[in-house]
């Protein structure tokens, strides 16, 4: 089975997913409400192009008329043109007079024309043929070409259309007393420089359409095949090569159509691109403020949860059973989870030191009932328990040791449940084969303890007591440092409490003479460093074995 | 268009006289100055149409003749006649009946003048030398405009204000008699003047085109 993932990465996938979500529907929003903005914003946008381009042609056509009609004033230019018609209809015209005349037309009205800076100011004859024209359009205006006037008022405007191309036209009747001897036409070109104009004004594409005939634009040509296809429409929505535009009609007059389009797909390309990359930053700061918070938020949970186990960890090492658990701080839960674990652990240790109290009681039920055998042994397991103890503190060893030194000690002997009466309770020297039987105790008791899981530790006690460093004892034979400290110890203990013990065979000797024993066999029977700390621990060298070890024992088995 | 009464052949020379009708009467359009107002209408009572008009003999040869004297006032920014019909070597004056400036001049080949600006109450003369059409202008208000017409015979004559009209007595034989008229240009009747009886060539000037 995997093992679940940790705490940060699932705050950070937790994170990192809403964030994503909300990012999403973010874009998903913005990406229409962009779209439908851009559509309201482009045709507003060309609405009002259309009335400032109305506004300012209005000003511009009425400007142009008080041009026109102050231009038409001019007394010379219609002195030589009624005097050219009038002649040549009386007599006819010298030639030179012609010139003359044709000279004065032509230098009055490239004079205005400089005035007006117009793309061509023309004169039309009664029967509506060129007379002259000045202006940097004025090939398109051929002298004779026949044009078609809007309307005979005496001021008219309109378009035309030449063979050049057409003209938004503003005019004026050239008036003598009661006649017309003409009209004078302040022309512009409705050409790609018109429509750069409008388009630079309007901040969109425009096209031009004479006769249903696209002859100026600034858009691509494709966009105006399609507008031409689609045939004429004011206003509204149209696909053109592939994309939405919106269109407006600017300009309707006589064959001319001005439209002015924009694409609503490419302002809404790039008014998404603005907003995304907006978007794109927005996203990327979430992101790395959600990872900082998750992972802080993760820190702050995972900090205190690790401390509390690696102190558990700690403890149970050290088989601590300090039974509390410092509270961190970090939060309530966790509080309430280490108190949780506190009473835990009480409980445990509560339920742990009954069983040890329960389980003591019944070894030391066990070593009564062999102690109560043999009644010069009575109290000879107690005794070597307290004796070993005596030892092992004097040698600093840990508690645990100690337990084991005490409770090994107290069964050290359990064997010699096995052993007859006879042999175990004869007063006289034992035969060599008696002697065998009582040797096997330590082997007899092992295999007694065997049974029982939990007097494991106290196994090595029981079955090597009789173990001496120079390899002399029994069952094995062990040397020196083979032979586990706790088992020397307790042959120490034994031999001690045996010596200074009465026995059915002979009285119970002195402390000194036990200990002068001891020593002896120091090294050899018996580990030197046990016997030192035997030796060091007993209260004197006075005689008074007895209280001393009363005193002892009862402080043992209290 | 043609109604020429011929009558009987003669030797003696005969004057040729009739009228001009207009068809329609051609609607007139007060004229604006620079400034889009319109001129004022005319005080005077304004002239006919058939005013407008010299009735001539087509080819005539030159033959001597008499200077005139004639005159072309400048009222309320017109030129009053507008039409005058003269004999070479007559002199025209110009004056002036306005409390303001005008300018006379001319571009024509027949008579090339310029009289400058003068005020009010004074007059300037021109004598015109050589027959043709003199189209006048004035230099500050370009709508007022006026024909002279210079010949150098003496067969030609401005209808009154009821069209009728006589010219001189004429050698017999096939006649050409026009009627010009400002803006409508040249009508011309065919007429045999016989001696001995007037000659009637009644006019009916074209409808101008609109």
């Amino acid at each position: 089975m995997k093992a679940p993932p940790r705490l940060v990465a699932r705050t950070l996938a937790v994170t990192f997913v809403t964030v994503a979500i909300i990012l999403s529907l973010v874009f998903l929003v913005l990406t229409v409400d962009v779209r439908d903005r851009v559509r309201a914003s482009e045709t507003e946008k060309l609405q009002v192009s259309e009335k400032m381009f109305t506004a300012l042609e209005a000003r511009r056509q009425q400007e142009q008329l008080a041009t026109i009609t102050t231009l038409a004033e001019n007394p010379t230019l219609k002195a030589a043109l009624d005097t050219y018609f009038t002649e040549s209809s009386f007599s006819g015209l010298a030639p030179e007079q012609e010139r003359s005349l044709r000279d004065t037309v032509t230098r009055e009205i490239d004079k205005l024309a400089a005035l007006t800076a117009a793309d061509v100011l023309a004169i039309v004859d009664t029967r509506g043929r060129v007379f002259a024209s000045a202006g940097r359009s004025r090939e398109r205006w051929q002298v004779d070409e026949r044009v078609q006037l809007p309307g005979t008022a005496s001021l008219f405007q309109g378009v035309v259309a030449l063979p050049g191309g057409a003209f938004r036209i503003s005019g004026a009747s050239l008036s003598l007393a009661d006649r017309d001897i003409g009209a004078l036409v302040l022309g512009t070109s409705l050409d790609g420089n018109y429509a750069q104009e409008v388009s630079n004004l309007s901040n969109a594409g425009v096209v031009i359409a004479v006769n249903g005939d696209v002859v100026a634009r600034t858009v691509p040509p494709e966009v105006t095949d399609d507008l031409t296809k689609a045939g004429p429409d004011p206003g509204g929505t149209r696909r053109l090569n592939g994309e939405e535009y919106a269109i407006r009609q600017l300009f309707a007059n006589g064959p001319a159509r001005v439209y002015t389009l924009t694409s609503l797909d490419a302002a809404a390309r790039a008014a998404t691109r603005d907003a995304l990359f907006t978007l794109g930053m927005i996203a990327f700061g979430a992101i790395v403020l959600a990872a900082l918070g998750s992972f802080w938020l993760a820190r702050m949970l995972t900090e205190p949860i690790d401390q509390l186990v690696s102190n558990i960890a700690v403890m149970t090492a050290a088989r601590d059973e300090r039974p509390t658990l410092q509270p961190t701080g970090s939060s309530r839960e966790l509080d309430a989870l280490t108190a949780a674990f506190n009473q835990l652990m009480k409980g445990l240790t509560a339920a742990e030191a009954e069983s040890r109290a329960a389980y003591l009681g019944a070894i030391r039920a066990l070593a009564a009932a062999l102690d109560a055998r043999d009644p010069y042994t009575a109290g000879h397991s107690e005794r070597v328990s307290a004796l070993s103890v005596l030892i092992g503190r004097e040698m600093h060893l840990g508690n645990s040791d100690l337990d084991v030194l005490r409770l090994g000690a107290l069964l050290h002997d359990i064997g010699k449940i096995g052993l007859s009466d006879e042999v175990l309770r004869k007063p006289g020297s034992l035969t060599t084969e008696e002697y065998e039987q009582i040797k096997r105790h330590p082997a007899l008791g092992a295999r007694i303890l065997r049974q029982v899981p939990f007097l494991a530790p106290h196994l090595p006690i029981v079955e090597l007591h009789h173990e001496r460093p120079d390899g002399r004892g029994y069952p094995f034979g062990l040397r020196g440092d083979d032979i586990p400290l706790a088992s020397r110890i307790v042959h120490v203990a034994d031999a001690y409490d045996a010596m200074t013990s009465a026995r059915a065979y002979r009285p119970a000797r002195a402390r000194a003479e036990a200990v002068s024993e001891l020593q002896r066999y120091a090294g050899t029977q018996f580990d030197h460093a046990s016997v030192d700390a035997l030796l060091s621990a007993l209260p004197s060298s006075t005689d008074a074995p007895e209280p001393a070890l009363q005193e002892l024992l009862g402080r043992q088995l209290a | 268009m043609l109604f020429a009464a011929v009558g009987p052949a003669a030797q003696q020379p005969s004057i040729v006289r009739g009228r001009v009708e207009i068809g329609i009467p051609i609607s007139t359009r007060r004229p604006t100055n620079a400034y889009g107002r319109t001129v004022g209408a005319p005080k005077l009572a304004p002239e006919s149409e058939r005013r407008h008009v010299v009735v001539y003999l087509r080819d005539a040869k030159p033959a001597p003749v008499r200077p005139m004297h004639a005159e072309i006032r400048q009222r309320d920014e017109n030129f009053i006649p507008r039409v005058v019909a003269v004999t070479v070597g007559s002199d025209v004056e110009f004056p002036n009946d306005d409390p303001i400036y005008h300018n006379v001049f001319s571009l024509s080949r027949a008579k090339n003048f310029d009289l400058g600006r003068y005020p009010r109450g004074e007059t300037r003369s021109v004598k015109f030398d050589k027959p043709g059409v003199v189209k006048v202008f004035c230099q500050i208000h370009s709508h007022m405009t006026a024909t002279v017409m210079v010949f150098d015979h003496p067969w030609f004559a401005v209808p009154n204000e009821d069209g009728r009209f006589e010219l001189p007595p004429m050698p017999a034989g096939e006649r050409l008699i026009t009627a010009w008229h400002e803006r409508l240009g040249d009508t011309t009747l065919r007429v045999r003047v016989e001696a001995g009886r007037p000659v009637t060539a009644d006019f009916v000037l074209p409808v101008p085109e609109l």
